[in-house]
């Protein structure tokens, strides 16, 4: 049951929760649920961090319930270009995150539920929350066969993934996230999660892919509401306190002071390509021009996100050679990245004559250039 | 070489020549299980005291390292790309993380030196 939360000032997140009587004896009594007004990835992650940051879990626990439109979300150390088609991405403008917990890429949308739960760094215990989790799903649906593997996932009749986990260690804080897959489409999920790049080497946290399936599937009177209703329905009764789900709202800055300057610096470039591991990219392209075929060879070591070292293996006198090492030099140290080549390029292409044939020729490979990021 | 300090996050410090070696202990590294991914600074890098220096995630979360003084570091342990594991294997010898500059040795006698680091852990185990 969720109850508007109209009164701002009671909710001051910073303050220690005075342990209700009867729980002295227990050791998980004393908890909080909320729920995020917001769908949008960066602001609902932002969530997370100011909670690890500012609040005192020493006498509570909680629980934050939270859902996204459209993204992919990679762990702390993972290569955005090896873990999905950013193409497709920036084309169907479907957000990419990279969150500061460890583990793997996941696709989140409107029917996929993330559950956030927030414990000391002594109480952190991922089996123990997603046993709460799986006995919520049995509770609302008894013929579901779900368990929690020792991956910390949890599947569907022994075979599909519904549910990832990750976890992050703050100061005296901890949590430990994962998703649910109710009816987020799996189409989408497969596609964009599935990277076009090649010759990509790296030594970034890889993802371990699985069949996924929905609950929705399996029951399709399920919602995503009813999920989270009975996960805060079995988190209440755990934790012996009240089914209340408190709403906020992530932009509020009365509620959650620097919440939005930690919004920000999770949309930034630096973030969420600058943090991947150092790589390197080793690949060939087959280009058509007129009547030949032209084999490409391109090396790159990408530090940052930044191209730290080029080289471009063309065919003689293709393309001028003084035009070709200028390319090389303007990309080395640049990002490493379509928009930022674009401009680059079209830029270079300026200052050379107006050769219609040697303009074809620079677009073609400045083009496929542009593919491989 | 001066013994090795250590602080209430679990680094610890060992300074020889002006230089401190910095890395977790076996607690620490025993809490976080298999290290799958270190995330170490630039060499030239400048920490204060408490600032984040890195992360390191394992098979249970990511986790954040916190520089034990303030100084610039010197040198970051390379062999970690390759093989993370070393954190958890030698945690006090080939796992060490960076080196860095000593800016400021009073900071040395904040940390906690061997025994009281041991008193520490098991007043946190209970």
């Amino acid at each position: 049951m969720v109850l508007q939360s109209l009164l701002k000032n009671c909710l001051q997140l910073s303050c220690t929760l005075r342990t209700p009587k009867a729980g002295f004896r227990s050791t998980t009594s004393g908890g909080l649920i909320i729920q995020s007004t917001s769908n949008d990835v960066y602001q609902n992650l932002a969530v997370e961090d100011w909670i690890l940051d500012h609040m005192n879990l020493e006498n509570r626990q909680v629980l934050f319930l939270w859902r996204n439109s459209p993204a992919v979300v990679i762990g702390r150390h993972q290569n955005p270009w090896q873990e999905c088609n950013l193409r497709l991405l920036r084309q169907k403008n479907i957000k990419l995150a990279r969150r500061r917990s460890g583990g793997g890429t996941v696709y989140h949308d409107l029917g996929n539920i993330n559950l956030t739960f927030f414990t000391t760094r002594k109480k952190y215990e991922r089996m123990e929350n997603l046993k709460l989790v799986v006995k919520a799903l049995k509770a609302l649906r008894p013929q579901l066969d779900v368990h929690v593997t020792d991956r910390y996932d949890i599947l569907l009749d022994r075979q599909y993934k519904i549910s990832g986990t990750a976890a992050k260690l703050g100061r005296t804080t901890a949590y430990h996230h994962c998703t649910l897959l109710c009816n987020a489409d799996k189409f989408v999920l497969s596609s964009v999660l599935k990277s076009p790049y090649k010759g990509l080497k790296s030594n970034a946290t890889p993802s371990v892919p699985a069949s996924v399936k929905n609950l929705f599937e399996e029951d399709p009177s399920l919602t995503c509401e009813m999920l989270l209703d009975a996960i805060a329905e079995e988190y209440a009764t755990q934790h012996q306190i009240d089914h209340h789900i408190t709403l906020i709202n992530p932009a509020d800055e009365t509620v959650l002071p620097g919440i939005n300057n930690k919004t920000k610096e999770l949309q930034t470039w630096e973030w969420v390509y600058g943090k991947t591991p150092k790589f390197s990219v080793s690949t060939c392209f087959n280009m058509v021009y007129k009547d030949s075929f032209l084999d490409v060879k391109v090396d790159m070591d990408i530090k940052h996100g930044r191209i730290e070292v080029c080289n471009i293996d063309l065919p003689e006198q293709w393309l001028p050679p003084a035009l070709c090492s200028e390319l090389v030099k303007s990309l080395t140290g640049s990002k490493f990245c379509p928009n930022e080549t674009t401009t680059l390029v079209t830029t270079l292409l300026r200052v050379c004559p107006q050769d219609n044939e040697l303009h074809s020729r620079w677009n073609l490979l400045c083009e496929n250039m542009i593919m491989l990021m | 070489l001066l013994a090795r300090k250590f602080t209430d996050k679990h680094e610890w410090i060992s300074v020889e020549n002006g230089i401190g070696t910095v890395g977790i202990s076996n607690f620490a590294q025993e809490a976080l299980g298999d290290v799958v991914y270190c995330s170490l600074p630039e060499i030239g890098t400048k920490l204060s005291k408490h600032d984040e220096f890195g992360a390191l995630e394992s098979v249970k979360a990511a986790s954040e390292l916190y520089s034990p003084l303030s100084g610039e570091v010197t040198e970051i342990n390379a062999a970690l790309a390759d093989n993370p594991g070393l954190v958890n294997k030698s945690c006090y010898q080939d796992g060490w993380l960076i080196k860095m500059t000593v800016e400021n040795p009073a900071e040395l006698d904040e940390l906690m030196n061997e025994d009281a680091y041991e008193k520490y852990i098991k007043s946190i185990e209970e």
